[in-house]
Formats: C-alpha cells, sequence, structure tokens
C-alpha cells in the first residue's frame, strides 16, 4: 500500500519542484532534511531575522515568499516537509516531548493535530498582539473547536473534502458517496489515508454526524470501509499521490480534497470534484508555534503578511483551497486573471454548502481507538 | 594453511589481528550490538503514552505475543511472498547464470555488467517505473489486451480484474525484479569456478548432460544458489519499498508494518518487538536452511 505521500506533495506536472527551484537555494536546501535546514536556517539563525516555516507542498506562491523578504528583511526558510500529520508529529515528538526545541518557528498543521499539540503542552501561546491583519480571519474559525481560546493557533487554509472522477471513465456524473462502493468500479477507487476525510464520507452516506461522533457510532462505517478493502472495492488509499493515480486511469474515483483537482482539471478537463448528495467535509489547517520559539518577532511579521487580504488573495490564487482571511474574494475579483476564482463553490462555498468537521472534540483516548482500527483496516 | 597464518602471526606479535579486527568490531559494537540492545529493551519496555518516548523496562513479553496475534498473518504474508519471489529469482536467475558463464565467451562480461545495470538507478525509481509499466492503461497491460491474453491472465489469478497494479503478484513481480542480480551474481560466481574439465569427465563416464549437470554441476553451484538466496529472501521479507508501491492495502509486508508502527503510529515497543521476531525467525530460518544445504563451501 502506498502511504502517506500525502497532501498536496506531487500535484502532477512537477510543479513543486519548479516552484522550489524558482524559491531559490534557500527552499532547496530546506526540501533536502534535516541537516540541510540547519545549513539554510543557520543564515540568520537565533538573530530574531530569520524565520523557518514547516508547511506542505504547494501551499505557499514563489512570488509571495519573495515579497515577504523582500518587505520585511526577514530571511524565510519555508520547507514542505509535512506530508502527514503523523508523520511529522514523529519527527517532532522526540525533542518537544523531552523539551528540547525544534527547527521551525511555524509549522502548519490540520486541527485535529493542533488540539493534540495544544494538549500537550508543546505549543506556545501566538504573539496575536502584534498580528494587527489577525482581525481579518473569517468568523467561522474564530476560536475553534481544536483552539477554543484561539490562542495558540491562526488557520492556514480549509479545505472540502469530496469526490473527485473521471467523467469519461465512470460514464456517468457521479452525486453519491454510494458511487464510490459500486462495484461496477471495483477495483478502481482510491480512499485517502487521513481518517477524518475518508471515515467522514462514509459516516456522513450512514446517516452519523461526523462532528459528534463517537467510536461506537462509527463502528459501521469502520466495518464498511473494511468490507470494500476485502473486496477488493477499494484498491488504495492514498496520500495526495491519488491525483497521479487518477490521472493514469487507475482510479476512476477517489475521495479527495477540494483544491488539487481544481488546478488537475486544466490539463484534464474529464476530472471533476463534488460535494457528494450526502454532504462533504471541511477541515482547516492552522499555523502553531512550537514551544521554545524565538524568532516571535518574526512569527509576528510573517502571520501579519498572511492575513493581508492582498497577500492572502495571492495565495489563495495559487492554493485554491479556501482561505480563512476576509477580503480575498473581494480581492481577487478586483484582477481579470483571478476574477473567475472568486465566483469558484470550491475556494468559496455557499453558505448552504453541506460540509461538517470531523469531530473536533475527541479526547486521546478515544482518538486512539479510531487511529488503530483504522490503521488495522489500512494495513490490512 | 592455517598452521602458516599462526606462525606468521605470532612473529609479528599476537595484537595484529586484534588491530585489524578492531576497527571492524567497534563499527559493529557501535552500530549494530548498541542499537541492539536498545531494541530488546524498547521490545520489552511499557510506554507510557504513545506521544512520549519513555519507556519503563518491566520485561513486557507481552508485546511479543501481541503483536504476533495482531500481525501474524502479516509476518506470514510477507515470508510468503520472500519465498515465491526468491523461487522465482532462482528460476529466472540460474540458468542466465549458466549462460552468461558457460555460453557467454567473450560477451561474458558485457552480460554481466547488463544484469547489473539497473542498479546504477536508485531502488525507488526502478519500483515506482513499474507503477507507471504496470497501471492499468500502461504499456504493459496495452500489450496484454492487444494479445487478448487479459482473460487468461485474469483467470489463473495474475491479474485481478485486468489490473496488475495492487495486486499480490505486482508486489512478487516487483521483489523479482529488485533482487534478481543478487541471486545471478553469486551463482555465476560459483558455476564460473567449475572446472570444465569435470563436466567432460562426467560426459566421458557416460553422464548425459541432464545427469552431469545434476551430478557434477548443480552441487557444485550449490554454494552460490546459497548465497543468492540469503541475499534475496533476506531484505525481500522485510522489504516494504515493493508492497507500499505496488501492492494495495491487501499486500501490506511486515516491513511496512514496522514502518507505520515506529513513524506513524509512535507504538515503538511493538515496533520494536516485530522488528526483533523478524530476526529471529530469519537467522532461525537461515541456521536451518545452512544445516540443510550445507555452508562448508560457502565462501
Amino acid at each position: 500500500m502506498r502511504r502517506n505521500l500525502s497532501r498536496r506533495q506531487f500535484i502532477g506536472r512537477g510543479a513543486a519542484f519548479a516552484g522550489a527551484v524558482a524559491l531559490g537555494p534557500t527552499i532547496l536546501a530546506a526540501c533536502g532534511g534535516d541537516d540541510d535546514d540547519d545549513a539554510a536556517g543557520g543564515s540568520g539563525g537565533g538573530g530574531g531575522n530569520s524565520l523557518h516555516v514547516d508547511s506542505w507542498p504547494l501551499y505557499l506562491d514563489e512570488e509571495s515568499a519573495a515579497l515577504f523578504e523582500e518587505q520585511t528583511g526577514i530571511s524565510l526558510t519555508y520547507t514542505t516537509v509535512v506530508n502527514d500529520n503523523n508523520e511529522y508529529f514523529a519527527t517532532i515528538q522526540p525533542s518537544l516531548s523531552s523539551g528540547d526545541k525544534v527547527d521551525a518557528d511555524i509549522f502548519v498543521l490540520t486541527g485535529w493535530m493542533a488540539k493534540r499539540l495544544i494538549d500537550l503542552g508543546w505549543v506556545d501561546e501566538l504573539p496575536i498582539a502584534d498580528v494587527p491583519n489577525a482581525k481579518n480571519l473569517v468568523d467561522s474559525l474564530v476560536n475553534p473547536a481544536w483552539d477554543p481560546t484561539g490562542k495558540f493557533s491562526l488557520p492556514w487554509q480549509s479545505g472540502l473534502t469530496g469526490i473527485a472522477y473521471n467523467r469519461a471513465a465512470a460514464g456517468r456524473e457521479l452525486m453519491s458517496v454510494e458511487d464510490l462502493f459500486d462495484p461496477e468500479f471495483r477495483g478502481k477507487i482510491g480512499f485517502l489515508l487521513e481518517m477524518n476525510d475518508s471515515l467522514g464520507l462514509v459516516l456522513r452516506a450512514d446517516g452519523v454526524d461526523p462532528e459528534n461522533v463517537t467510536f461506537e457510532q462509527a463502528g459501521p462505517a469502520f466495518d464498511r470501509v473494511e468490507a470494500a478493502v476485502a473486496d477488493g472495492q477499494i484498491r488504495q488509499f492514498t496520500g495526495n499521490d491519488y491525483q497521479d493515480d487518477l490521472i493514469a486511469g487507475n482510479f476512476v474515483a477517489c475521495v479527495s480534497w477540494s483544491g488539487d483537482v481544481g488546478q488537475l482539471a486544466l490539463d484534464e478537463p474529464d476530472l471533476a470534484f463534488v460535494i457528494p448528495d450526502e454532504g462533504g467535509m471541511i477541515w482547516s489547517d492552522t499555523m502553531l508555534m512550537p514551544k521554545g520559539t524565538e524568532n516571535i518577532e518574526a512569527v509576528a511579521e510573517w502571520m501579519n503578511f498572511c492575513y493581508d487580504p492582498v497577500n492572502a488573495a495571492r495565495i489563495a490564487a495559487y492554493v485554491g483551497f479556501l482561505s480563512p482571511v476576509q477580503g480575498v474574494q473581494e480581492e481577487l475579483r478586483k484582477s481579470e486573471d483571478t476574477a473567475a476564482l472568486a465566483d469558484s463553490e470550491v475556494m468559496f462555498p455557499p453558505p448552504t454548502a453541506d460540509v461538517l468537521a470531523f469531530n473536533p472534540n475527541l479526547d486521546e483516548e478515544e482518538r486512539a481507538l479510531f487511529d488503530d482500527r483504522w490503521a488495522e483496516i489500512t494495513t490490512g | 594453511m592455517a598452521k602458516e597464518t599462526d606462525d606468521r602471526t605470532q612473529r609479528r606479535g599476537g595484537w595484529v589481528p586484534y588491530g585489524l579486527l578492531s576497527p571492524g568490531v567497534v563499527w559493529l559494537a557501535l552500530f549494530f550490538l548498541v542499537p541492539l540492545l536498545t531494541l530488546v529493551r524498547v521490545s520489552l519496555s511499557t510506554q507510557e503514552s504513545r506521544f512520549e518516548q519513555k519507556f519503563s523496562f518491566t520485561w513486557e513479553f507481552k508485546n511479543y505475543s501481541d503483536v504476533l496475534s495482531e500481525f501474524g498473518d502479516i509476518f506470514l504474508r510477507s515470508f510468503g511472498y520472500a519465498g515465491i519471489a526468491t523461487v522465482l529469482c532462482i528460476a529466472i536467475g540460474y540458468p542466465m547464470a549458466y549462460f552468461i558463464a558457460f555460453r557467454g565467451g567473450r560477451y561474458r562480461n558485457l552480460l554481466l555488467g547488463l544484469v547489473v545495470v539497473p542498479f546504477f538507478t536508485s531502488y525507488l525509481v526502478r519500483t515506482i517505473a513499474w507503477v507507471s509499466i504496470m497501471g492499468d492503461e500502461g504499456p504493459f497491460l496495452d500489450l496484454i489486451r492487444a494479445l487478448a491474453l487479459d482473460g487468461a491472465l485474469d483467470g489463473i489469478g495474475i491479474t485481478d480484474n485486468g489490473r496488475l497494479l495492487a495486486t499480490e503478484w505486482a508486489v512478487i513481480g516487483g521483489l523479482t525484479y529488485n533482487f534478481l542480480p543478487f541471486m545471478v551474481l553469486p551463482i555465476y560466481v560459483s558455476l564460473e569456478k567449475i572446472d570444465v574439465a569435470l563436466v567432460e569427465a562426467a560426459k566421458d563416464l557416460y553422464s548425459g548432460a541432464a545427469r552431469s549437470f545434476r551430478k557434477v554441476t548443480l552441487p557444485m553451484s550449490l554454494p552460490g544458489v546459497f548465497a543468492g538466496t540469503l541475499l534475496t529472501f533476506i531484505p525481500a521479507s522485510g522489504d516494504f519499498i515493493n508492497a507500499e508501491f505496488l501492492g494495495g492495502p491487501k499486500n501490506t509486508m511486515i516491513g511496512n508494518v514496522v514502518q507505520q508502527q515506529f513513524l506513524v503510529q509512535n507504538r515503538y515497543t511493538s515496533a520494536a518487538a516485530i522488528s526483533l521476531i523478524l530476526m529471529v525467525i530469519i537467522t532461525a530460518g537461515v541456521l536451518v536452511y545452512a544445516k540443510v544445504l550445507g555452508t562448508e563451501d560457502l565462501t
């Protein structure tokens, strides 16, 4: 099984690599691994005039990165080492659990993981007072469930989970989660390894509310996925590499994230993304500051920069997910190039869109039950 | 020979062999023995929280029984895949090595070079290349469909519903492909050492081609087969790359589980126990295998 080459990585077309090259030697070095990170970060290390951000692939355009450095004089080390919440957690855990610092000044992780880190006390309070633009945070994400005080996290982007499919290969429009279980597509269906997304959709199909789901209530949905693995309906659990399988024709349909398919559809018009009739899922990735971060001023500068609607609009236009910053839609409308994006229902879902978050209030004990059961299913 | 060596050693002083050995011993002690002992310790500990690497050593043998009951079938599957891949490697590699050694003539080195050429690219790249080649719309299955063999392959269970990727044969095929040179090279070395005069002598004594192969060539090449089997079976059992890229959720191997337990689930004690069980089973297997096949000639 192909694990964890996950979200937003390999968006096909080598764009990530091209982006990394364009961003210059700093980011290239940063992509290389821990040692290289040190080398790159060392240029301004400790002086308060450098910033190290760990994030997901294809989550920041090169222009914004360059502009930030130019405007603030802060040397930015932006890496795309986060491929999977759990995997990234495993890399920072040894340091943070023993009270040591990590290289990153900011890392971007999904809400449920943010909750874990906040509960463990491994992140510091953000310098929100020094981030005047934080007022632009959309209302729906003020004091989110994973961070009820709003002191520890500031959202980076949100996204929707639905179904991506190849119209030509499917031979019809797919509208329902049930289509993923249609025997006609046996062996041609992909699920995301990220449990919240895949299980979430199945819960919705089963009429279970994912926002309040307990382990017991999720039982039938787990069983359903397990059976679909056993009879060969589900071919693969993937990270972001589901895109390769969609393009290569290995998948007819799969559970997918909203921003990616929009980019892929530019080259492959047969690809479509839908929020299924039963409803979809919504999630947020959020910026966190690990315990012991010293470059606090640079952290504030960065957050302020990213929460400026003009900058946020540029970033949103590149990544194609849901921006957490107010005013982005208006900014996108101002330019001919991006006006179409302002009307995108994937980037700006109407208030009626039926999307729910995966239970953000699971305590770690119950979360472990979910994780173990999911691991059992995905590793056969 | 042994006596001669002893004499020389004594003349130069008894410390020389130890001196020569010490870099290797220090290296192994630091980077094999110490980590191994740590692994044993962790495997018998309890981990208080999966978010912290704090282990208390409690002789927790339950870790072993837990992972055996939880992942026993995956152990069996891994050894099954590795075993089939090894047999396939012998079936493909032996004739190849035989041909190169006895019929290669002046092209011998070129042919050997061709066996090694795939090693110039990375293991990962070679495996990922298979993903494209074997894809549902890829060249291999296109060819199969053009030859109208897809029904037959489905019938004998090589493909599943017309697909090759995410099946057990894709994983076994990947393992076979990736480890084939490890089988060919040692067999070649042992075949190449055979004095052709011995085979001729067998024929002079009225052995047919098959009998002289069975009585002379094969026994003399067994050390190569033995070495090749070890070099193939051991890494193949612990492999996770092929299952990761070519297999589906039903084809997970034990290497994937170790990776998952260590790096995703943070269950260090389970991961350590699985690793040690794998190590013990392989060691025991190798000892039995050595006993059966004999290792005196293994050089």
